[in-house]
């Protein structure tokens, strides 16, 4: 096998539109004939492009599951393609909607209409990420020395992902979207989202349903919430513009080189002027006047960055959950195609040193300690309770492979006896021998499966696809880190 | 005044010879510390590697280059020419690779594994490197040897032989080896009896299968050492090695090394490709992997 494509969907169910992507990307083979098999994504081509839709809602906090089941269902059929072929994936429950009180209900229903694929559910980190993706800001930060941050502005939320030399570096989260004030035809006010109203305290404008604004105050609360929002990605104040910040607030103050605005509020940064009442109103919030004020800062000029188009606005999001969330393991691995494929599993991290490797007892405690760890924050299920992520090991040894293996299995057998499979990742290139020297002490109680060359996170949650010609599987490592929305979690478990 | 710098020159020149071992002896501790003491006969060398440009415009990104690739790039100049240290750093490395054609295998690896030792017609290392044909063939010796001792018809016969560099077979045998031999059982593979072959060059296998027949065969032998590493070693498989074979019906997996491809992986590998040419019966460019 020289090359293959797999066919990977993206689904984003956002607070005012859902929309949907079908991609297919290319594994080539980038390792000689003379090396150990190494596949990597070199290619990644949109099939297909769903229109926005406007997501479907059961009153104001309940999506509408069987509306959107609907929508794929005429989209799938739209684009001609069976679910059977998607093999990678990942669905998005964005900004305001994933707090939602049915998105668990949403999560398990995509899953099932679908296709058999790798689903993900995203906290706003992750979705920030894979916005800043599909943007082209990882891409763009390749290219320049800099960091480049793209702000995705939707309905709900605004999510700044940071770049550095194509690394995600950081993410923040803000109340600031077009539907948090929504508008009628004459500008009076019909919801303000209870998110932002600590910030307009603050501030001291008053907006509350009933009251009608004019143009001009529409466009001071938007320019107050844009320059706020500018303020604190860019570092320069983080007091007021704080109370916007949806979760953690960023520690430090990272320069920004350049910047890009993505979402469907980064599609109304246009020149069309909003002049009118009509036209402040066109979407029935003030989502324009937010775009609008966010072209003329730019004009302006008076951030010290460069301001640069991305490459998507309103499909960034779910172009980066299509395109860019698969991730797929090295290709000398030691899988069981039955088992696959797994979804969910949350990661525990053992970070070796070189005492570890050398001292025994040393690498027993520490195993012990991690097991504990993984007890105590994993319920018992009899389920796979965790995926143990190894790092730190720099090179290693046959001798140090089988102690590694020794005090890996003895104990996980113990604690862990009712699991049916045990789940390692590593970071170096090792995962067959070491997944051989496992199943060797094991011989499938319980089962092993080992794949390398992933990196993973405390915090993270893992889903491993089906293997693409038995040997490579797609993995979406989702970073759940800082999420707030705990009632996800547990997804498609 | 001639004689009084000739005597600064070898000062100088004494004092950066100290200086450079030092740094060596350092590295080589460094390195072993990786080890557990006794396990380690080779001293590998492993420096951290930072450029020798001073006041790059850009660090990281001079950094991300140098972790691209292990070719000498940084190294800056005096003049035209490149620094005593890296002009030193190149003869070093020169010279391992030169010690790594010349020196033998110890013999107490060998034992560790119980590996007999068989040879070609090579006679010496300077023949060996003028007449590569006769390291395709054993010796009478050798080959009374091979048919005493081994097992006839094996599905799998392991070979290991120094090739163009002993200390290949020093430093990556440890690992290679066992994680091959456990991948083997992982497939229920039958294993017949490994021996060592000095002065062996790669179609050394084939002569070897004309004696033993075995279904598979992989030679595990040194490679030519390179100024990037000197212990690398290659896995040559054979699906039914025979007189008369061409070098496309060889599979090899190259550049086993600490800083290449992982040994303990590229064993476990092996026997994955091991068992797909005895299924597909099979090896070399029709193998299908």
């Amino acid at each position: 096998m020289d090359e293959q494509w797999i066919q990977s969907v993206g689904i984003d169910v956002g607070t005012s539109t859902t929309k949907m992507i079908v991609s297919r990307l290319r594994l080539g083979r980038m390792s000689s004939t003379f090396s150990l098999p190494r596949y990597q994504i070199v290619e990644r081509q949109l099939l297909y492009a769903s229109a926005v839709h406007p997501t479907p809602l059961i009153g104001a906090d309940e999506i509408d599951a069987e509306g959107i089941g609907a929508i794929l269902a005429a989209e799938y059929e739209r684009a001609k393609i069976s679910l059977s072929a998607i093999k990678s994936g990942a669905v998005i429950i964005t900004g305001e909607t994933a707090s939602k009180k049915n998105a668990e209900q949403i999560v398990h229903l995509l899953a099932e209409r679908s296709g058999d694929f790798v689903v993900a559910t995203a906290g706003a980190d992750l979705e920030g990420v894979l916005a800043g993706k599909g943007a082209g800001a990882q891409k763009r930060s390749l290219s320049i020395q800099g960091t480049v941050v793209n702000v995705d502005i939707g309905g709900g939320t605004a999510n700044a992902a940071y770049f550095y030399r194509g690394k995600a570096i950081a993410t923040v989260t803000f109340h600031v979207g077009g539907r948090l004030i929504r508008l009628d035809k004459r500008g009076m006010v019909q919801y303000v989202s209870p998110n932002i109203k600590s910030w307009l305290m603050a501030k001291k404008l008053q907006v509350q349903p009933g009251i009608q604004l004019t143009v001009e105050e529409i466009g001071e609360i938007a320019g107050e919430m844009v320059r706020d929002m500018l303020d604190y990605v860019t570092g320069r104040d983080r007091q007021e513009s704080g109370l916007l910040v949806l979760g953690h607030q960023l520690r430090e103050r990272i320069p920004v080189e350049e910047l890009s605005v993505s979402g469907g509020v980064g599609q109304l940064m246009t020149d069309r002027p909003v002049h009118t009442m009509a036209q402040v109103s066109e979407y029935g919030d003030f989502g324009p006047m937010l775009g609008y004020v966010l072209q003329q800062e730019r004009k302006k000029g008076t951030y010290l960055l460069r301001w640069i188009d991305p490459e998507q606005t309103v499909r960034a999001t779910v172009i980066g959950a299509g395109m860019q969330s698969t991730k797929i393991s090295g290709s000398t691995v030691h899988i069981k195609p039955e088992l696959l494929p797994i979804r969910n599993i949350p990661i525990l991290k053992l970070e070796l040193t070189a005492e570890h490797l050398h001292d025994s007892s040393r690498l027993h405690s520490e195993v012990a300690a991690v097991y504990d760890m993984g007890q105590r924050l994993f319920e018992r299920t009899t389920e796979i309770p965790f995926a143990l992520s190894l790092s730190g090991i720099r090179y290693c040894s046959y001798q140090q492979l089988q102690r590694i293996a020794d005090e890996l299995t003895l104990p996980y057998r113990h604690q862990f006896a009712d699991s049916p499979t045990m789940v390692v990742l590593c970071e170096l290139d090792m995962a067959k021998a070491l997944g051989q020297a496992l199943e060797l002490r094991c011989k499938g109680k319980p089962h092993i499966i080992c794949i390398d060359q992933v990196r993973v996170e405390y915090g993270d949650y893992i889903d491993l696809g089906e293997p693409i010609s038995g040997t490579i599987i797609p993995v979406v490592v989702k970073t759940l880190a800082f999420d707030e929305h705990t009632s996800i979690k547990g997804g498609t478990r | 005044m001639e004689q009084q710098l000739e005597y600064l020159v070898d000062k100088v020149v004494a004092e950066l010879q100290k200086k450079l071992s030092e740094r060596a002896r350092n590295g080589s501790a460094k390195a072993l510390g990786a080890f557990d003491g006794s396990e380690s006969p080779v001293h590998v060398v492993e420096e951290e590697r930072g450029a020798n440009v001073p006041n790059p415009k850009w660090q990281e990104g001079m950094q991300e280059l140098l972790d691209s690739t292990p070719a000498r790039i940084g190294v800056w100049r005096t003049g035209v020419r490149p620094l005593t240290r890296t002009m030193l750093q190149l003869r070093r490395d020169h010279a391992a690779a030169v010690d790594a054609v010349y020196g033998e295998v110890q013999q107490s690896l060998l034992d560790e594994f119980s590996l007999f030792t068989v040879e070609t017609q090579y006679d010496n290392t300077e023949n060996y490197l003028k007449r590569p044909d006769m390291g395709r063939i054993l010796n009478e010796e050798g080959v009374r040897l091979l048919l005493e001792r081994c097992q006839k018809k094996p599905q799998v016969q392991i070979v290991v032989s120094d090739g163009l560099s002993a200390s290949a077979v020093d430093a990556n045998l440890r690992d290679v080896l066992p994680a091959l031999l456990d991948s083997l059982t992982s497939y229920g593979l039958s294993c017949g009896t490994p021996f060592f072959v000095r002065g062996g060059r790669v179609a050394s296998m084939d002569h070897i299968g004309e004696l033993l027949q075995p279904e598979v065969l992989v030679l595990l032998i040194g490679e030519r050492p390179g100024l990037v590493t000197a212990h690398s070693m290659s896995a040559y498989m054979c699906y039914r090695p025979r007189k008369g074979m061409v070098e496309s019906e060889r599979t090899v997996i190259s550049n086993i090394h600490r800083q290449g491809t992982s040994p303990i992986e590229a064993g476990a590998h092996i026997g994955t490709i091991l068992s797909k040419m005895l299924e597909q019966k099979a090896s070399g460019v029709k193998l299908v992997l």
